[in-house]
């Protein structure tokens, strides 16, 4: 039991740090830059791949956080959505609570949107869609009880992916809504 | 009963092939059944960086004409320089196929230059054209233009488009600019100040201006160039997008996407009134319009059928109607100058973007082979034959409505969104 208790544990604790430091490679715009707290996750980081719907609770684990911290875990996760599409996963859903409490917690915060495409759609129509994927971001933050007046969207279309490769998993990471801490 | 049914089917199977015929017969003889002429352009007489530029601008006009073909210099049996044809040289022209031939002389005199041109038709033995262009020395592209022009109208009685530009949209780094050439490729510069993030340009039917979308303010806007002043204006600044304008046939107009009320809609905005009216209606998504050559009619894509199709909206009545139905992903579409075909970006069967033209009334589908790489973002040429786009290798290429060529006119990469401007004189 002891020994089971202790490998929960330690998934936990490397896919926080996998988390972390994962996250932060990726970042984009960031308007904080955020080293990664730990280094030598990165030797970790493979095998702990399937660990990562662990990652929600290594969140909760991160209670004692600094506010430097939490903006840099705000900001580096994405939510994803499918090819032409601007529906909210249920991945997506639970992500956007978490934002949400974040801003419950910090009413000072004002955030904008970011809407994104992969490449593949036509450009003209992208920029229509990352707009729709702001804005459905925005939406659940609003149903949620996030004041309107602390968000705001903007769409780039297929113009800033955050991976510049040219197949499915690079598309389906620049198929996202982005989210950025204007003010603290 | 079985034979009155079997030739009851023969008579339909022939009626329609005869209907089907009959409709296609006149783009049909501009076109499939249209040889491409072989023309000859030895070297011209004059200084060789003059003569040398000016071959070239023919050369790339004769490219992507649609209509002429450039026989390879290689084959030439006289291979020098040449200011006209002489009689006695014609069957040496006929012998390697020529249709045409074109001979000059180029000169520059302090800030002038003279090109002296003369065109031999091969068939009739005669004289077809023989004129002096004169233009200043850094406009050279307009003589030789001017000239392309009418040796066109002459040669297969086509309104010559060559005097006509493409801007586009350049990735430099990690900024995106303007950049215009000329429709052949030629004299292609950037044009700077929009901004780091420019998109959707669209030329004013006089070609003096160019709308497009900046992310200046960091939101996308839309805004006006004056390329007489290299003054910006603001067009369009509501909240949330601005973008894929397209100006009316008087430039008094821009139809184009705004989400200031909720999603992303399809508006008229007047410039002289300053006002904008909303044409469309739908929870979906519904952008890229595209004006009838008359005004009275737009053609834009929307999601409100689940996936992204080209619908037709009348605009007195603001009634709309879906004109593709094949394929899943059909976007950007334009109208042809004429008013009777509509060219868009369509997802094809080979899982590639293709360039596909379809008419008004939703009928006659085809899809371009193009690049073959990944083709999007149409726009016309000033005549209607023929349609630039950019491909996914980052580069600019025009094909014709009948699918003959696939020509690059720029070179080096970073180019997307393409749009022809009307012949500027």
């Amino acid at each position: 039991m002891i020994k089971l208790h202790k490998g929960i544990f330690l998934i936990i604790v490397l896919s926080l740090v996998f988390f972390i430091s994962g996250c932060a490679k990726k970042g984009v715009e960031q308007v904080e830059e955020i080293t990664p707290p730990e280094t030598g996750a990165t030797t970790e980081a493979p095998s702990m791949e399937i660990e990562m719907p662990e990652s929600e609770e290594g969140v909760e684990v991160a209670a004692g956080a600094t506010i430097e911290e939490e903006i840099a875990n705000f900001q580096d996760r994405d939510i994803y959505f499918d090819f032409d599409k601007f529906n909210l996963s249920p991945e997506a859903r639970k992500a956007l609570a978490e934002k949400a409490s974040f801003l419950n917690a910090h009413p000072e915060i004002k955030i904008k949107i970011e809407g994104h495409c992969d490449e593949r759609g036509t450009r003209e129509y992208n920029l229509a869609l990352g707009e729709r994927r702001a804005k459905s971001a925005q939406d659940y933050l609003i149903f949620l009880g996030i004041n309107p007046t602390r968000t705001s969207t903007i769409t780039y279309g297929e113009e800033r992916p955050v991976d510049p490769e040219h197949n499915e998993a690079a598309w389906t990471k620049n198929r996202r809504a982005h989210f950025v801490v204007l003010v603290k | 009963m079985k034979r009155i049914s079997i030739l009851t089917g023969m008579a339909i199977l022939l009626f329609s092939t005869l209907l089907w015929g009959a409709d296609r017969i006149h783009i049909d003889i501009q076109a499939r059944q249209f040889k491409k002429l072989n023309v000859a352009v030895p070297s011209f007489v004059g200084p060789p960086d003059l003569v040398a530029s000016v071959w070239d601008i023919c050369s790339k006009d004769l490219a992507v004409s649609g209509v002429f073909s450039l026989i390879d210099p290689q084959s030439y049996i006289d291979q020098g320089p040449m200011k006209e044809i002489g009689a006695g040289t014609l069957k040496d022209w006929i012998l390697i196929g020529a249709d045409y031939v074109i001979a000059g002389q180029v000169d520059r005199q302090g800030a002038t230059v003279s090109f002296s041109v003369q065109v031999v038709e091969l068939s009739t033995a005669k004289i077809l054209l023989n004129t002096v262009y004169t233009t200043n020395a850094d406009s050279v592209y307009r003589g030789v233009h001017a000239f392309m022009d009418a040796f066109i109208g002459k040669a297969v009685g086509i309104e010559g488009m060559f005097s006509s530009k493409i801007i586009s949209i350049q990735k430099k780094g990690t900024k995106k600019q303007l950049y215009g050439s000329w429709c052949d490729g030629t004299g292609g510069k950037a044009i700077q100040g929009g901004g780091d993030l420019v998109l959707n340009p669209a030329w004013s039917p006089d070609g003096k201006k160019i709308a497009f979308v900046s992310y200046w303010r960091n939101n996308p806007d839309l805004y006006i160039l004056d390329l007489s002043t290299y003054k910006v204006g603001t067009v369009s600044n509501e909240k949330g997008i601005n973008s894929t304008p397209c100006f009316d046939r008087t430039g008094d107009k821009i139809a184009c996407t705004l989400s200031i009320d909720g999603n992303p809609e399809i508006y008229m905005l007047d410039l002289k009134k300053k006002n904008h009216l909303r044409l469309t209606n739908s929870w979906a998504t519904d952008t890229s319009p595209s004006l009838a050559p008359d005004g009275r009619s737009l053609v834009f894509c929307s999601s409100r059928a689940g996936t992204p199709q080209i619908y037709v909206l009348d605009i007195p009545s603001k009634k709309v109607e879906r004109i593709t139905f094949a394929g899943t992903y059909n976007t950007e579409p334009v109208f042809s100058p004429n008013g009777d075909l509509i060219a868009f970006t369509h997802l094809a069967q080979d899982r590639r973007f293709h360039i596909a033209i379809i008419r008004v009334d939703g009928s006659r589908m085809s899809v371009l082979k193009g690049t073959g790489a990944g083709d999007e973002s149409p726009t016309f040429s000033p005549d209607g034959r023929l349609i630039a786009f950019a491909c996914s290798d980052g580069n600019i290429y025009i094909t014709d409505i009948f699918d003959t060529m696939s020509v690059r006119i720029t070179t080096g990469g970073g180019f997307t969104e393409p749009s022809w401007s009307s012949v500027i004189r």
